[in-house]
């Protein structure tokens, strides 16, 4: 087997806050192949969001460490594209400009970062969009152009947490029918947190239950649906077994 | 879609011709209100002239050239001393919202300092660098500086972690965070300290010529009190208030330039 691109290795951490010190991840530890979608759950206030800080090289770990193609993420790195829950655009900046930004702090020539910007916003749909201002944008849009951004760096890593939360059920389903085009499309290797149990199986190859804080993964599932998975593979009884497991997983943890 | 905007345009573009309108009339009545006023009365011009005297004096300021001469010795006191007091300003302020120590050890001379009139500083500026320009803009850098340092560090501290977040992962620099997100970023707050910084820095500079000078309008307006010119003071306050509006003016379309983003 191939060394695995993503190494999070026995991941602990604690927040500090005026002398009181809230543990919030135990051990955590897990590995991702280049190319593999994973979904991390976990109750709420488990640490998630912490988790992905940590593999982006946000936080520093109390122990353990997280190395992407062998390199440390012990500060922040490009090489990791990271879709926060919000979209948290520039408001000053056009769509186009927001997607842009950051090609222009990499130095990107011109010409490349135009030609860029476009695939990207064409491939999220948006391309009528590129001289609006995020405020005219719907939430959905707005964090399909967080996606544009996410992606328009190529990066090796890709972190979701929670990115379509905050929408709308019709508007979630559609934006993970999305992202699963575009994964297809691009196979990036991507870690994403969900809340939600049949959106974790849909999208991903391999699901990683989280326990209550300090957290560490209790549990993995593997899912073997077959690929591309369109809306109909909700209806399979694979896919409502699988859901199932994943949810036994969760409620066993709490 | 597209016609109703354009009769929202139009719709707007009418309330402001209106607008001006209504300006100008207010304008021109409260001018035949004054004349009213001034031949009801029968005050001699020294106590109170009527705007056609007013107007005439203007005109003789005009011709001889001195009317210009100390509008622009003012104003250039006035725009050295807003550049000055900005720039120190902004730079102290982007200090103070980085450095919880500094601020806790400069803000309260700062807040201090406040309470001290700027009429009572500016004899003492005058003695220090002398009658010339330098002591009108050190008093017009002054006057504008605490509400350009408070927006500033106001204006830095509304950037949230979420977008400092999302630029270190991007690997940003030190100036990269600097340009393309607290400058923007902290843009409206700034511009809005400006807008009073522009007006205040009018008052530095009359008050720094009231102190001691042998030009600008301030110093027009001395020399008008004092020989009973009364004509001359009506209209050297008329420009002041000009000069004022044209440079608060000159802050909104910078505002409008600038801060685009907001009116889509
Ligand atoms: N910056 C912080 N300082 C102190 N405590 C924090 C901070 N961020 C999160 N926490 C706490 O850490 C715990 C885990 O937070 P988080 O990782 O956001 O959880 P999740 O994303 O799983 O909901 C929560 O109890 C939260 O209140
Ligand atoms: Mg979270």
């Amino acid at each position: 087997m191939t060394e695995p691109l993503l190494v999070v290795e026995k991941l602990a951490m604690a927040y500090r806050q005026s002398r009181r010190r809230l543990p919030v991840l135990a051990e955590v530890a897990f590995q991702a192949a280049e190319g593999e979608f994973l979904c991390l759950v976990g109750p709420s206030g488990c640490g998630k969001t912490t988790l992905l800080r940590l593999i982006a090289g946000l936080e520093r770990p109390e122990a353990g460490g997280v190395y992407l193609a062998g390199v440390p993420m012990d500060r922040p790195r490009r090489r990791v594209g990271f879709l926060f829950q919000e979209p948290r655009l520039m408001a000053w900046r056009t769509v186009a400009a927001n997607v842009a930004l950051p090609l222009e702090i990499s130095g990107t020539p011109r010409v490349e970062v135009a030609r860029r910007v476009q695939s990207l916003l064409d491939w999220v749909g948006l391309a009528g969009f590129a001289a609006a201002y995020p405020a005219q944008l719907s939430g959905g849009m707005a964090q399909r152009v967080a996606l544009a951004r996410a992606l328009v760096y190529d990066p090796q890593l890709l972190l979701l947490d929670e990115p379509f939360g905050a929408l709308d059920a019709l508007t979630r389903e559609r934006m993970a029918q999305e992202l699963l085009r575009i994964w297809q499309a691009r196979r990036k290797t991507v870690v994403m947190v969900t809340h939600s149990v049949p959106e974790a199986v849909l999208l991903a190859d391999r699901v990683l239950v989280l326990g209550p804080r300090p957290a560490s993964v209790v549990a993995e599932v593997n899912v073997g649906l077959p690929r591309p998975r369109g809306e109909a593979v909700l209806e399979t009884p694979a896919f409502a077994a699988l859901a199932r497991r994943v949810r036994q997983a969760l409620d066993d943890a709490v | 879609m597209n016609g109703s905007k354009s009769e929202y345009e139009q719709e707007r573009a009418r309330r402001g011709a209106m607008h001006w309108g209504w300006i100008l009339f207010s304008f021109v009545a409260s001018l035949i209100a004054w004349q009213g006023v001034v031949w009801l009365g029968g005050y001699p011009p020294f106590i109170l002239p009527g705007p056609l005297l007013v107007l005439e004096r203007l005109a003789e300021l005009v011709a001889d050239g001195s009317l210009w001469f100390h509008t622009w010795v003012t104003l250039r006191e006035v725009l050295a001393g807003l550049g000055l007091g900005t720039l120190v300003a902004t730079i102290l302020g982007y200090g103070l919202a980085h450095s919880s120590v500094a601020e806790r050890l400069l803000s309260p001379y700062i807040v201090a300092s406040q309470s001290v009139p700027i009429v009572a500083i500016a004899p003492l500026l005058v003695i220090w660098f002398g009658a010339g320009m330098l002591s009108k803009v050190l008093v017009c850098a002054l006057i504008v500086f605490f509400p350009i340092l408070v927006n500033t560090v106001v204006g830095v501290r509304s950037v949230g972690r979420e977008l400092r977040d999302l630029m270190q992962v991007l690997e940003a620099n030190r100036w990269q965070m600097l340009w393309l997100l607290e400058v923007p970023a902290a843009l409206p707050v700034l511009l809005g300290g400006l807008k009073v910084g522009a007006t205040l820095a009018v008052i530095g500079a009359v008050v720094g010529e009231f102190v001691a000078s042998d030009r600008g309008l301030g110093y027009l307006l001395k020399q008008g009190q004092q020989l009973y010119d009364t004509s001359l003071v009506f209209v050297g306050i008329a420009v002041l208030v000009v000069l004022a509006q044209t440079i608060y003016g000159t802050v909104v379309l910078l505002e409008r330039l600038f801060l685009r983003w907001r009116e889509a």
